[in-house]
């Protein structure tokens, strides 16, 4: 493929990605300017290896999974240990199980700043799994390949992922009572 | 409806969070709906985590580039000239890319210039074609023959009605909290650009007012304030939703309406 060609097309892809790019990048960096050094080198590993890329699938995926795995092994996230963090396991006792009910869990949702909160405080890899869902309205089988995990796996710490919100919700909400 | 029978079980939280995301087989959500409609605990659950997902998604949001860090991330994509990793900006000793040649912020900036002509002369059509659809749709609303499929003054019947339609929610202020002498008076489902709006009908004064609620990311280009053929549109938007007033009454009034309705989202 000429490199203009391939140029054009990498380009015509990769720009409306841009702000969930960022996004994405600012979640898992914390700090504007890393975030931004993270896609340019994003940009340049996606542009580079895109005669790799198989036309007509999932664009986004691809160019997420370069995203995190750039993100995995940079200089600042490993100093930070936040690599670690993304990539331990999330073992299922440590999400206590909640007896609210469905009304309770109603009434904690309207508070916006309590949700952002709790959102903040998720641990890394279900907070990352839920934004890939919830904000970037990623397909399961998306989210899979750019996590490099099974589908089982994504579905499991979404679920996962929703009643750890839950409790943190409602461990908010009684500290406020 | 039947009582949930001793062998069935309530759903687990994976088929919930599938279900909510789309993710289930059409046979499998179809068990799952069938489910639903015997069990209100499931429901509710199932409402819960919607509407978890729906406040995720908002709080998740909150992170937006600014056009200057777009304009800088954009310029790389091209592709030729683009600068390794490994260079270092004088003024960001410990960032990894160097900064471009002066000469390629001049082609940048004319770049820039001409994209933002173009759009410029391609958005002031489309808000044209958009306006127009709205006016039309509120138009056939006030025609003799027009039966809306809600007629009621009441946000409790109207806001339920919507249930169902509408790949989105959306809040209804209480009566007093209308501006004065505004009267919900109905609503119907409408298509814009053949997605599906909530409109709802409301009187200022004796003047009918079609407002369309439309989903924040549909992309509808709609300027905030204009006149069409005699007739007002005011536009706002909110987290996740459009709000458009049409009507031939005062600016002002319809202003105050629409903001009224924004402010409860």
């Amino acid at each position: 493929m000429p490199a203009s060609l391939s140029g054009q097309s990498f380009e015509a892809l990769a720009l409306p990605l841009l702000p969930a790019l960022y996004r994405h990048a600012l979640w898992l960096c914390r700090d504007p300017f890393e975030a931004e050094d993270l896609i340019q080198e994003t940009i340049f590993k996606s542009l580079r290896a895109f005669g790799s890329f198989q036309q007509g699938t999932n664009f986004k995926a691809w160019v997420f999974r370069i995203l995190r795995n750039t993100f995995l092994t940079s200089r600042t996230a490993i100093a930070a240990g936040r690599t670690v963090s993304l990539e331990e396991h999330v073992e299922e006792s440590e999400i206590p199980a909640i007896s609210l009910t469905p009304e309770e869990h109603l009434l904690r949702l309207g508070d916006q700043a309590s949700i952002q909160e709790a959102l903040d405080r998720l641990s890394p890899p279900l907070r990352e799994v839920l934004l890939l869902c919830d904000v970037e309205e990623m397909k399961y089988k998306d989210i899979a390949e750019v996590l490099n995990v099974p589908l089982g796996t994504v579905m499991s710490r979404i679920s996962r992922a929703r009643r750890a919100l839950f409790e943190l919700l409602h461990t908010e909400f009684e500290g406020k009572l | 409806m039947t009582e949930l029978t001793a062998h069935a079980k309530h759903l687990e939280s994976e088929e919930i969070s599938a279900f909510v995301d789309g993710e289930l087989a059409a046979a499998a959500a179809d068990r799952l709906g069938a489910h639903l409609e015997v069990c209100h605990n499931c429901a509710l659950r199932v409402v819960a985590v919607v509407q978890l997902k729906k406040a995720t998604a908002r709080a998740g949001d909150r992170y937006v580039a600014s056009p200057d860090v777009l304009a800088r991330l954009s310029a790389n994509l091209g592709g030729e000239g683009a600068e390794s990793p490994g260079a270092r900006r004088n003024d960001r000793p410990l960032r990894q890319f160097s900064f471009r040649p002066v000469f390629r912020w001049t082609a940048l900036a004319a770049a820039v210039l001409l994209a933002v002509v173009l759009v410029g002369l391609w958005g002031r059509r489309q808000p044209n074609a958009l306006t127009a659809e709205l006016l039309d749709q509120h138009l056939a609303a006030l025609s003799s023959g027009a039966t809306p499929q809600v007629l009621s003054s009441d946000r409790h019947t109207v806001k339920p009605w919507f249930q169902g339609r509408l790949p989105y929610s959306f809040n209804l202020p209480e009566p007093n909290a209308l501006p004065a002498d505004t009267v919900l008076r109905g609503a119907d489902l409408a298509y814009i650009e053949g997605k599906p709006s909530a409109l709802l009908l409301f009187s200022i004064h004796k003047h009918e007012v079609s407002v369309f609620l439309t989903k924040r990311t549909d992309g509808f280009n709609l300027p905030e304030k204009s006149v069409r053929n005699g007739f007002a549109m005011r536009s706002v938007t909110t987290a996740e939703l459009r709000l458009t007033a049409i009507s031939d009454v005062n600016p002002a009034e319809l202003e105050a309406l629409v903001n009224c309705l924004a402010k409860v989202q």
